[in-house]
């Protein structure tokens, strides 16, 4: 750029730039002042270079501080190293890095926990199977005949061969033998038993006992109504989504926690209906899908940022 | 004119279909993306079409090397980009909820945030903080000065330099 500028507007630059300090620097007295609103009479070109330092001004003054300084004083790139031969470490693994950044310190303290789009399967020492979802968080203590998971965040499922205690922010889940899911959300836990039975243990109320086929909600109130679910159904255990006429909204809500980054969409696209079998592990192909299969278009700004508008009408 | 018209674009499609490839699988041994490798070529290319109708396309005969230049800018500009949107999505996460924009306006934010990031690209780190704390943040030059254990009298010196590195950077 340096060649390119020529003398003049490069000394026009450090002109302005002077005065702007001064005003920073609270030193415009009156005298200062007049010498200013001389120097911008001076030419058209002097009054246009102090109308792009206001709006200069304008523009920073237009963004929220705290974030603005977070993400413009981040630690700069390092060009040589990202043109040279190797490759940067932070180009070998973006989606690793970012679930990184995005855990929650509690889930940095936890015994066991997943990113943003990992599934883990662990063996307990009794033949037990527990797996953890996307983005979730466990603190395990297996001890004498008894296995204690603590669910901090996400969503687990527990495949017990013995006596297993989930403690949970509303209370206890307890089981002996039996296959089911526990998932934290925001009004509280849902429990979902596959096979075997749970009993529920509320911090208050009555404890409720759930049947295989059936799922409540456990929350600070107590235990929920009980309700029916297909047990039969694979879900995200097999690493699957199945839906069945159900509402775009509420079928990307559920995408969103398997993925990195930011997913939004049209308001407009809340309401239309979504049906069938999807992958997990290739989000990327689900949204493919969905714009071959509905009237809609997906943008990439980047990989980690995607939105999906309504398809424009041909014209 | 026709022959002049239509000469630079044999020339790109030339170039085109000897160097595509190769600047692809220079670009995936940088990115260990081919994907986004296939994109920053299919960009370069652009680049060097769009300035061909302001410029002719220099030095043909180092058609590598001038492919190299553009690629590395694209390269660049593609990690600065991409690690705004992490540094952005973490604070974003680490904002109480109250102070959340909502969904539209963080994608304008974000766009707000890159150009501004263009913008000061290239100074160094302390006149950048100087120049950020002073802009966003309206702290005093002495304050600024304590913070970054300079002079006062530094801090103008930092602050007039980034006025005149915006200054001359077009809007």
């Amino acid at each position: 750029m340096s060649a390119q500028v020529d003398a003049q507007a490069r000394q026009l630059a450090r002109e302005a730039a002077h005065w702007l300090t001064l005003c920073d620097a609270g030193e415009l007295d009156a005298e200062r002042a007049a010498a200013l609103a001389q120097w911008r009479g001076r030419s058209t070109a002097h009054e246009a270079l102090w109308q792009k330092a206001e709006a200069l001004r304008q523009r920073f003054a237009a963004v929220p501080a705290p974030l603005a300084v977070a993400c413009l004083d981040r630690p700069q790139l390092d060009r040589r190293k990202l043109l040279g031969q190797a490759l940067a470490l932070g180009a070998l693994a973006p989606l690793a890095w970012f679930g990184y950044q995005q855990l929650p310190m509690q889930r940095w303290r936890a015994d066991l926990h997943t990113a943003t789009g990992e599934r883990r399967t662990l063996q307990l020492a009794d033949g037990s199977r527990l797996q953890l979802n996307t983005a979730s968080a466990v603190n395990l203590e297996v001890g004498e005949g008894l296995a204690r998971v603590q669910l901090l965040e996400g969503e687990i499922a527990l495949d017990s061969l013995g006596p297993v205690q989930v403690s949970l922010p509303q209370g206890l889940a307890v089981a002996t033998r039996a296959s089911f899911c526990v998932r934290l959300q925001a009004q509280g836990c849902l429990v979902s038993v596959s096979q075997g039975h749970v009993s529920l243990q509320p911090l208050r109320g009555a404890p409720v006992q759930l049947q295989s086929g059936q799922q409540a909600l456990l929350s600070s109130s107590g235990v929920g109504p009980t309700r029916a679910f297909d047990a039969q159904l694979p879900g995200w255990r097999q690493g699957l989504l199945i839906v069945d006429n159900q509402p775009l909204g509420d079928f990307l809500r559920e995408l969103d926690r398997y993925r990195p980054g930011l997913l939004r969409w049209d308001p407009l696209l809340e309401r239309l209906a979504v049906t069938g079998t999807f992958q997990l592990d290739d989000s990327e192909r689900i949204l493919a899908l969905l714009a071959a299969s509905l009237p809609l278009e997906v943008h990439y700004r980047s990989r980690y940022w995607v939105s999906l508008t309504p398809r424009k009408k041909l014209a | 004119m026709p022959d002049s018209a239509a000469a630079p674009q044999a020339s790109l499609s030339t170039l085109y279909r000897d160097h595509r490839s190769w600047l692809e699988s220079w670009l995936r041994r940088r990115l260990g993306d081919s994907w986004e490798a296939a994109d920053l070529a299919q960009d370069t290319f652009v680049r060097v079409l769009a300035a061909q109708h302001t410029q002719t396309l220099p030095s043909l005969r180092e058609p590598r090397a001038y492919l190299l230049t553009v690629g590395k800018r694209l390269l660049v500009n593609h990690y600065q980009r991409r690690s705004l949107e992490r540094a952005y999505l973490e604070a974003l996460a680490n904002l109480p909820q109250a102070l959340a924009p909502s969904p539209e306006q963080r994608w304008l934010l974000l766009e707000t945030l890159h150009a501004l990031d263009e913008l000061l690209d290239g100074l160094p780190r302390a006149v950048r903080q100087a120049f950020l704390w002073s802009q966003l943040e309206g702290i005093d030059y002495s304050t600024i000065g304590e913070r970054l254990g300079v002079s006062e009298r530094t801090v103008k010196r930092y602050m007039a330099k980034a006025y005149e590195h915006c200054l001359l950077v077009d809007l």
